[in-house]
């Protein structure tokens, strides 16, 4: 009796789940709270930068002052493949921190931004 | 009786459903949330901040040095891609797979961009491009 029920279920799981595909996808790592608010203006140098987060994805020049650049994708896509009909949908965010440095190479200015918290798994491709 | 011509009615209508739905497929790729001109109204040239900026609308994706200042941009897309494939039903029926499939994509990259001064105040900003309210589902290339 169990056995039989056991396998209505997976049959019923298996007919259900048929054509599901879910894929998760990242660029980077994700970036820790906890080091960007360890970096002080006007005292964290360079240096204690790179050893709080890590060495910048990217070094921009403007305004004759370096800017580090770190930066975290994140996207999650769920799929219906199904015989005669298919979704597909991907919902891709970015998380962004930028620190200015002076020119004595000391922290000015943090600018961070987190968007990849509203990531969402979402199969339906319709509205919003 | 009723009972009968009712089953008969739900039928038809599903089979008219998965005939009208056979073949499609519909994609879509968001990237990142939409910045609004509503959402921008706060900004005021010569006294808004990239800090400022950052707490209303978040970090920027770029900043890039141009001729005319530090600029800041902002990206966001909506690609909606949508199919139809005319070979799915005789696929389930014929030992070959006869393809003959309408494809239309769109994809709209849209950016946000500000122009700072050397005191990252608001120089300039404005939209590279403005949203095209395309449906989600049109496979019509031509």
């Amino acid at each position: 009796m169990i056995f039989r029920r056991s396998l209505l279920l997976l049959m019923l799981l298996t007919i259900l789940l048929q054509g599901c595909v879910v894929t998760r996808g990242t660029v980077g790592e994700p970036l820790q709270e906890e080091a960007i608010s360890g970096i002080k203006k006007g005292t964290t140098t360079m240096a204690e930068v790179v050893s709080l987060i890590g060495a910048p994805d990217r070094i921009v020049r403007g305004n004759d002052r370096e800017i580090f650049h770190y930066y975290y994708y994140d996207g999650k896509s769920p799929a219906l493949l199904l015989l005669l009909l298919n979704f597909i949908r991907l919902d891709l965010k970015s998380d962004n921190l930028y620190v200015f440095f002076n020119r004595n190479g000391i922290a000015e200015e943090v600018v961070y931004g987190k968007r990849t918290g509203r990531t969402q798994f979402r199969v339906w491709p319709f509205g919003d | 009786m009723a009972t009968r011509s009712l089953s008969r009615a739900c039928t038809i209508g599903a089979l008219g459903l998965t005939l009208l739905c056979a073949g499609c497929s519909v994609r879509r790729v968001v990237f990142n949330d939409v910045v609004t001109p509503e959402q921008v109204n706060f900004i005021r040239i010569g006294q808004t901040t990239i800090l400022e900026l950052a707490d209303h609308i978040g970090a920027p994706d770029e900043v890039n040095e141009s001729e005319f200042g530090v600029v800041a941009l902002y990206n966001w897309s909506d690609t909606k891609s949508a199919a139809l494939d005319f070979g799915t039903i005789p696929r389930l029926f014929l030992p070959y797979a006869p393809t003959m499939t309408l494809t239309k994509t769109g994809i709209t990259p849209e950016q946000f961009q500000v122009v700072f001064d050397p005191q990252w105040t608001v120089r300039a900003y404005g939209f590279s491009r403005r949203t095209s309210e395309d449906p989600v589902i049109w496979f019509w290339p031509f």
